[in-house]
Parts: structure tokens; sequence; C-alpha cells
């Protein structure tokens, strides 16, 4: 059997809760997969749709959005605000047949680095077992050149 | 062209023992735009930190980033030392191979692979960054506190005793709030009277505090060091500079059978009245709705009868606009109203009371002058039962939360009741007695075990009438058995409830309130004393129920914070905020709305003949805290967030 | 008397009294069966203006991105009811003044159309309500029962084939009454947004972006389907997000001026099944 698909996942995720849940998962020194990066931003109302299509553009295989459980929020609304953009965003995807499974969405806490290292090892066998976004690197090959800024 | 630093910290094993620091370097040496890259045991050390400095100065770096440890470690570190060194400390960035791959990866290709990643989408981000100048905001020192109970209070005479003026306001004519109102105090049953009118003497002769009673904050307009507050003086239609307060005025007044609020509507006032005796201050005011001269043009008695001249029914109110550095809000709390208890019978039987209701029978200065008398027939009680929870721990009728202070100042109603009346019989009805606090537990056995109170576990079903008694029917869950008690008074432990427009007093002043109204901190553990807007504070149980103790300590705290707030001249905030380009804005005001800080403003553009052209955003940098959530709803872009502008995110994604 | 003459001698009447500078209408098009948008500024002209259930397009985009109010006098406008949430929306985000706008409402009615009572938009609020109750957007489409049976691999290869005949003319976001921006973000290459070349992946983006800019403010007027020279089907798209603006937020797009968008607002308990 040929080596095993590493997939490649984008996370993007606030300063104040997952940032700090990823942190704590290295302090207690837990081992998770190691294909997700992160992309550190003040708040999960920064976080725009925008991202989610240039983390694709870039050729990732999925793509994770993480911040603050509701009501845990330090700019108070941002991940309210945050979860309606999601909730629509997330059904265009899915009507433009970018399958929901591959861009995920999370709360998880500064204190939550357990959850923060099970949820990187579920996510990336999900995507794992999807295999590589081909339809997508499809379009990127298509343009033929490098992805512009 | 860009010159970028790449400094890969070791971190001793930490991030080496696993990552391959040489092929890292390596690989970001060949990076585009990078000037130098090298590695390096530990550079949050001093040599560490003093090889940055050089690499900066000797290679005229355009940007730095750190290969290391989590920027929430050392980002402050080696910002300082790029601005040591003369460069923006704002073009420095943090890539964090530690915690995000070092320590929590198996494999060490992989996790060296990663590292690259990181590493490199943070050059890509640090090309883009701005230099950006902590923003300085000058700070107006002088603080308003908002309510005049014990927490307002303290919160005032710490701040105006550190030096700093303090404008206090107080809607009521008399400073106090609830605590004027208590007998005893628990847990040491000192009189409330006794330790709160010193202090009310102390802030209204202050001479850093300028004391604004029967006055509303009616608008709060500006930002941390530089509040516009206006401020609603009542009139009182007595001239305070002329009233000496000898009370013949409301010796005279003929209305005398209005219900005191202050006395709970146990006792009874005049038209013209001060709320209680030791009133600060003691000047009096008209009540216009039952004054007969407001209601039908004859009377004045109290003018005749005022030899300093000091009434004038023509008064108007009168604003005051002022200028204010920090804001302490201290608005307090109110009782529930418990008519939505049918079954306990409040309102329908005069002798079923509230908990502050028998404050005022137990206190000295009360309608009975402290003798425990039944409202409707001014006899002694024989057995009282007081009902617990009688609205908190309550979803399905009350409110969800527990209030706090219920168990403690039923044990101390208990205690007092059987100091004052001898042999009367105590039955408390509770779910569960919360005692924590130094001597709260020590207080509730000695109500059980000196001043023999009677604890039933369980609810109460009904209050009736029936032969001049009382009947309780409850349940003794403990003994499993239904309990009947002929009892002469019940009391209420009431809930502790927002007060009456909570919710819109928080959007005046533009702070964040909980369903209940009750007031948000800006963090439940770490920032408890502030409110979400920066400059704005929190003290006593307007945040949430508490007991004395707990709300003269957040008052202090609050006080704390504000005297460290005016301990400059200036502020100096994080740059990380948001602006916007006024030439593509299209005045959709979506910003306006999402900002949970109310940071963005409406403005308009002009044309020369003063004509408005056209509206757009502004953001407010005193306002603004750096979430971003503006700019994502923004759909031409025209707002962005420095430190994180969109250039910067795609350039970081595309780098990865 | 027929609705056509009705509300040309209305338009004559307004544009004699000086009540309105312009009255923004239909008139005949290239073809029999089409019907384009006339501005009829002068009493002696308002016989061009056409009135039928050929007249479709959404005329209120005009107002703004013309600058027909600028001079804050009155304009007249033939709307259908979509044309009159439009205004909803595009007062509620501070694009246009309502009282500077005579409304001549029609909806169709069968095989023709009839008149809408009323001539301010705030005189059609109950009407708008009762839109909301009973909204075309329940209506099913067989196209989108049809992509929604479909696989994820299946829908994406549907979209790939519109997509790549779309050819970055924009007609799309100029007929829209919501694209009013100053500066779209397609033309934004500071940093670059959306590749502007007409390839599929750009043009996958701009769809995209285009739709979310658009959930909870479409309402379905059809101008962008209409105006796309390579028939990209964009209604089902946008009526796809006025369906998820409906059924998670309960907003229907334009209900009134004062309405919240429904991406600057939120409520804490909004549903969120799909967050891990």
């Amino acid at each position: 059997m040929s080596e095993q698909f590493e997939p490649k996942i984008v996370a993007f995720v606030c300063t104040y809760c997952t940032y700090a849940g990823a942190d704590l998962a290295g302090t207690s020194r837990l081992k998770y997969a190691p294909n997700v990066r992160l992309v550190r931003l003040p708040c999960t109302g920064r976080i725009s749709p925008m991202f989610i299509l240039k983390a694709l553009q870039k050729g990732a295989d999925g793509v994770l959005i993480s911040g603050c459980h509701p009501g845990d929020c330090h700019f108070t609304h941002g991940n309210y605000h945050a979860r309606r953009r999601w909730t629509v965003f997330r059904a265009l995807l899915d009507f433009t047949g970018i399958p929901t499974d591959r861009v995920k969405y999370s709360w998880i806490s500064a204190a939550e680095g357990v959850k923060f290292a099970e949820l990187i090892n579920t996510i990336t066998e999900d995507i794992r077992a999807l295999g590589p976004f081909t339809q997508y690197h499809g379009l990127i090959e298509e343009t033929q050149s490098q992805a512009s800024l | 062209m860009a010159k970028i630093g790449v400094f890969i910290c070791h971190c001793g094993e930490n991030i080496a023992g696993k990552v391959d620091t040489s092929r890292l370097a390596a690989a970001l040496g060949d990076h585009p735009g990078v000037s130098v890259s090298v590695e390096y045991k530990y550079f949050c050390s001093d040599p560490g930190q003093e090889s940055v400095k050089k690499a900066i100065r000797e290679n005229h770096l355009t940007g730095v980033v750190v290969a290391a440890c989590s920027p929430r470690m050392h980002e402050a570190t080696f910002r300082k030392a790029c601005a040591e060194a003369g460069l923006n400390p704002y073009l420095c960035e943090i890539a964090n191979i530690r915690e995000h791959c070092s320590w929590v990866h198996s494999d060490g290709d992989m996790a060296t692979d990663k590292a690259i990643d990181i590493t490199r989408s943070m050059v890509e981000k640090v090309k883009r960054n701005n230099m950006l100048q902590p923003i300085e905001v000058p700070v107006t020192r002088r603080a308003m506190v908002i309510g005049g109970g014990i927490a307002g209070i303290q919160a005032a005479l710490d701040i105006a005793s550190a030096g700093q003026e303090v404008v206090l306001v107080e809607r009521e004519p008399s400073l106090g709030g609830h605590m004027a109102q208590l007998s005893e105090t628990f847990p040491t049953l000192d009189c409330s009277q006794c330790i709160m009118t010193p202090r009310m003497v102390e802030a209204a002769q202050h001479p850093n505090i300028r004391l604004l009673t029967y006055a509303e904050v009616e608008h709060v307009d500006g930002y941390i060091g530089n509040f516009k507050v206006r401020v609603r003086m009542k009139s009182r239609f007595v001239h305070m500079d002329k009233c000496t307060g000898c009370g013949d005025c409301y010796l005279k007044c003929p209305v005398k059978k209005i219900p005191s609020e202050f006395d709970c509507g146990l006792g009874k006032r005049t038209a013209i009245y001060t709320p209680f005796a030791q009133s600060v201050p003691n000047n009096p005011v008209i009540d216009k709705t039952n004054c007969i001269y407001f209601k039908n043009g004859k009377c004045k008695l109290c003018q005749k009868a005022c030899a300093a001249d000091a009434i004038d029914f023509e008064m108007q109110d009168e604003f005051l606009e002022l200028e204010v550095g920090a804001i302490v809000v201290a608005t307090g709390f109110q009782v529930q109203n418990t008519a939505m208890y049918g079954e306990y019978g409040y309102g329908k039987y005069a002798d079923v009371i509230t908990g502050l209701q028998f404050e005022r029978l137990a206190s000295a200065s009360g309608p009975t002058a402290g003798k425990i008398l039944r409202p409707s027939d001014q006899k002694e009680p024989e057995h009282i039962v007081f009902i617990q929870c009688a609205g908190s721990r309550d979803p399905s009728k009350g409110v969800r939360y527990c209030s706090k202070i219920c168990c403690m100042y039923t044990a101390k109603h208990a205690m007092l009741y059987a100091h004052k009346v001898q042999g009367g019989k105590t039955s408390i009805f509770y779910m569960d007695i919360r005692a924590g606090g130094k001597g709260y537990d020590e207080f509730t056995r000695r109500a059980i075990e000196e001043d023999e109170a009677s604890y039933l576990r369980g609810r109460v079903s009904k209050v009736w009438e029936e032969n001049g008694k009382l009947m309780v029917r409850g349940v003794d869950t403990l003994l499993g058995r239904p309990v009947e008690i002929a009892a002469d008074m019940v009391v209420l432990a009431t809930a502790m409830v927002a007060q009456p427009g909570a919710k819109e007093f928080a959007k005046t002043i533009g702070i964040g309130y909980d369903e209940y109204g009750f007031y948000n901190e800006a963090h439940l553990k770490l920032r408890p004393v502030e409110s979400s807007t920066a400059g704005i504070f929190l003290a006593g149980t307007c945040q949430s129920p508490k007991d004395i103790p707990d709300s003269v300590a957040q008052a202090s705290a609050s006080a704390s914070k504000v005297l460290a707030l005016f301990s400059k001249d200036r502020l100096e905030r994080e740059p990380v905020i948001a602006s916007c380009n006024e030439a593509t804005c299209a005045g959709c005001w979506g910003c306006v709305l999402a900002c949970p800080y109310n940071a963005i403003e409406k403005k308009d553009i002009l044309d020369r003949s003063g004509r408005v052209i056209k509206q757009v955003a502004s953001v407010n940098p005193g306002l603004c805290q750096g979430c971003g959530t503006c700019v994502t709803f923004c759909r031409s872009n025209s707002i962005d967030l420095a430190g994180f502008t969109e250039k910067q995110i795609f350039a970081e994604v595309m780098g990865l | 008397m027929s609705i056509e003459v009705q509300y040309r001698n209305r338009a004559k009447e307004l544009l004699s009294n000086g009540e309105v500078k312009l009255v923004v209408g239909y008139t005949g098009g290239t073809t029999p069966e089409r019907r384009r948008p006339v501005f009829i500024s002068s009493a002696e002209q308002v016989d061009r203006l056409v009135l039928d259930d050929l007249c479709i397009a959404n005329l209120s985009g005009y107002l703004v991105t013309e600058s027909l109010l600028s001079d804050e006098k009155s304009v007249a406008v033939f709307l259908r009811p979509e044309g009159i949430r439009s205004i909803n929306i595009l007062a509620a985000e501070n694009q246009l003044n309502p009282d500077q706008i005579v409304i001549f409402g029609f909806e169709p009615a069968g095989n023709t159309i009839k008149a809408l009572d009323g001539t301010n938009a705030l005189e059609f609020s109950e009407f708008v309500v009762s839109l909301s109750e009973n909204p075309s957007v329940s209506d099913s489409d067989p196209v989108i029962e049809k992509l929604e049976k479909m696989s994820a691999q299946e829908r994406f290869s549907f979209w790939q084939d519109e997509f790549s005949k779309c050819i970055k003319c924009y007609a799309c976001r100029q007929a829209c009454p919501m694209c009013y921006c100053r500066r779209c973000i397609v033309d934004c290459n500071q940093p670059q947004w959306i590749n502007t070349s007409p390839h599929t992946l750009g043009n996958f983006e701009w769809n995209i972006i285009r739709a979310f800019h658009l959930a909870g403010r479409c309402v379905e007027c059809g101008n962008c389907d209409r105006a796309c020279p390579v028939n990209i089907p964009l209604r089902l798209i946008n009526r796809r997000m006025a369906v998820e603006a409906r059924e998670s937020f309960d907003h229907f797009a334009g209900l009134s001026m004062t309405q919240e968008p429904v991406l600057a607002s939120f409520k804490k308990d909004d549903s969120e099944t799909f967050i891990l």
C-alpha cells in the first residue's frame, strides 16, 4: 500500500480561546496530528469567509474555524456574529458543492487543550478519509499560476 | 525590498529536540525577502535578545520573525527588543513552533515541515506589517460614581481620598441606598445606620467629592479618559443653599399619609419630606404628585413655615454637562415583587412581608422604633415563619440564580426576633443553607443552636388566614412529611433583582448586561470589576447579588482601577484598532450595528458649501477594542484592522 | 381604466405639478416581448410609459446607483413587490430617503397585473408583512430540489460547469439593486480578494462572495439572473441564501425600513447544530 495521504488543513482561530487552548495542549504535551496550520486572529468576529476561500485556493483539503464558546467571547459578541456568518456561509458552500465535512466549526475554550488535541485528530482522520480535494485542486491547476495575493 | 530576519529558538531541547532547526533555518534562509535566518539556544535570554538587536542594526532589517514559543509568552519581550534596536515593535511577529509544534507532535520530520510552514507564513505576514504607534488618549482626572449606596460611597471615598475629584450622583433625595434601610448587619450584628451614616456624612463633606443628589444620568458620550455625561438635576422645589434642614416644612405639611418608600410602605411620610431622619443631605424635596399645591394650586403651608425662604414652587429641572475620565456604576438592585406567588398571600395579608420590610420593623429608626409588631394589628407576633428562596432559584416563577444574601439575613432575622421577643418561635423553610463567608456559617449555627431557630428543609405550598392566624402549609423533606404551622407573621426572603430600567440605563451608558439586567463584567474571573466598555467600572449589586462586604470590596477594587487610570496624563493603548476608508465606505451602517463597543460613528462628509454629500463610518480609536467584527461585515472592505489587515491575513494563508 | 392609463395619468399629474422631478418606469423594448427602463422627466412624455405583465425588472437600483435622489427632490418609480422590499432594505441601509420616493406599485395577477394601493413605502408595510407570511421562497424550485439530491461532488461539477461560462462582465452586479458599493471587493487589488482573470476558480469565488454579500438582503427580483449573458442560474444560489436566512434566523429580506441586517445582528440563542 502506498504512503497514507496527509491532508493539509488550515485553521482560523481566535487568540483568546482556541489559540490559548492550543497553547494549553502544548504545555500539557498532548500529542496530535501535525496536519493543521493555525492562523491567529483577535476574534472569531474577524474571520472572514474570504479566508476560507483563500485557504482552499492555497490548496487546503480542509478548513477549521474555531473560537470561544457562546457567552465567553473576550469581545462579548464577536462569536455570535461569527456564528450567523458561518451558518449562512456553510449553507452556501454546501450548495455550491464544497462538502460540509471539509469545513468544520468548533468552540474551544482556553481550558480545552484536550478537546483541541482530540478535535485535530478527528478532523485530520475525517479529511484523510475524504482524500485530497481534487475537484478544487483542479480549479487551482487550471489557473496555471501561483495563487496571487 | 523586504529584509526579514528569522530567529529560530531551540528553547534548549524543547524545540530543537523535535524540530530539525538547521533544516528550518536553511529553508527560511532561501525564502524570498529573508536576509538573516539564524538559530540559537535561547533567544529570550539577554545574549539572545542582544543578538536579535545586533542583527537588526547590522542588516537594516525591515521585519523580524522569532520562531519560538507562543506569542502569549514572549511577543512583548521581542517587540521591546526590536524597539530598542530602532525597529518599530509592530514589525515583529512570533511563529509559535513550540506549543503548536514541537511539544505536540511525535514525528520529527513532519514537525519540521510544519515549523517551516508556520515560520514562512509569519514571514509573509511580517512583510505586510505596518509600523504602528501606540494610541495616546488624554485623561480627564475626574471620576463619576453613579449610585450613592454603600458601594458608590465607598468607591467615591476611595478615589477622593487618593486626591482625585469625584462626582457622586444619586437619584434619590438622600445618599444611603438599601444599606441605610437595614437594621443590624450580619455576621457581626452591628447597626447599619451606625456604620453607614458616618460614611454618608464623610462623602458629603469630602472636599474632592461633588455630591449631586436627586439627580439622574441622562446621557453618556465619549470614551475612556474622555466621557461627557449629561446629568439631570431634578427640581427639589427647595433651594439647597438656603435650606437649613430645620424640618419646619414637613411638620406643617397637611399630606401625611403617603406610604414611605424608605420604610417599604410600613411607615408614612409627608409630601415635602426627607426620606429618613439621617438623610444626607438633609434638605427636603417636594413630591410633586402628592403635593396639594401642585394638584390644585392652593396650600403652600410649607413655604409659609420656611423661615429661610428656601421653598420655590417654580423651580425647574436643570442639566449639567460634566467631563469625566472614568465612571463607576453602582446603581444597586431592587427587591423582587413577590406578587407572582399568589399562594404566599403577599399583598393580600398584611402580615406577610418581605425581608426588607422586616429590616424596617427591626430598625431602631423604623416605623415601630425597632419593635417587631404585626402591620395588621401592631401586636407582637408569637411565631414567625420565614420562607427562603421566595423568588430565587425558582426558574418557573422567580429567577434562576441564588440571591446570595437571603440565607444570611434570614438567620439574622431569626436572631433579632429571638433577642427582641422573649419566647418567640421561629420556623424557617429553606432549600439549602448557603453560608459561605468569613464568620457566616458560625452565624447561622448560632441562630440554630443559641437562638433556637427551627430550620425545615422544604418548600411552602400555601399560606392562608384562619382564626387570626396565618396558616403555613409546607413540607419537611428531611422527615418526609407535610407540616402545617399557625404563624403570626410570614417573612419572605425575596430575590434581589436588577433595578427597574437597568437595561435601558446600560444602553444609555454603553455597557453590557445579562439576561436578568445585571451588568456584565469584562471577564467573570479575571476582570470582574471592569465593564466591557473601557473606562467604565462596576461596583456592588448592579453586577450581581452581593452582600455588603463583597459590595465594598468591589467598590474599592473599582476605585483602584480608576486611580490606576488616573496615574498618568495620557493613556497608551495597543494600536490594534479598526479604521475606515472614507473614500470607499458606502455608509450602510452594518458595522455600526455589529460593533460591540459602539465605537463606530456616523460621519457626514460635506462639500465646500457645507452640504452633506455622503455619510461614512468613522471608528473612534478611543472606544475600538480591535475585535475586527466590523471588518468582516464590511462588503466593500472599507474597514480594516491594524495588525490583522486583510492583506496580512491573505499573505499569511498563502505563505502556508 | 387600465392600470397603465391610470399610472400614466398620475405620472402626468405629478410631473406637471412638480411633485416629482422624474418617473422611472418601463417602455417598449427591442422586441415585442421585451420591456426596458425609461426615465421620464416631462409630462408630455408620459405616453411612453408601458405597464403590463412583461414589466419584470426591479427598477429600485437606479435610484441609488444613478444618484437620482441626491438633489433631495422626489422621484416616482414603478415597483413590483420585490422592488418595494428593495426600497425597504435600501432605506434600512441608509442608501436613500424613502420620503423622496413615490411608488407606483403593481403585482402580477394571473396573466395580467393589478395595482397596489399606496404611494409611500410605509403604506406598504402590511402588504410586505403579508408577503413574508406567504413567501415565495417556500415555493419549491425543481432545479434546487434536483441539486439538493445530488452528492456534493455532483453539485460541485454542476456549478463548475456553470461558473466556467462566467466571463466576469459583472452584469449581475450592475443589475442588482443591492450592489451599491462605491468600490466592489472584486475591484480591490491591494490585497486582491478575488482572482479577476476569468478562470473558473476566480469565477467560483466571485459568485460565492457575491451570494454571501446578498444573504438576507436579496429579494429575488431576478435582475442578476436575467442580466447574465451566459445564463448562469444565479437565482438558485440567491434563493438558497434567502431560504437559509428565513429558516435559520426568521429573516425575510426587506420586511421594513428598520429591519436589522441579518449578518450585522444576532440572537444569543441562534441555532448552532453544526458547531463541534
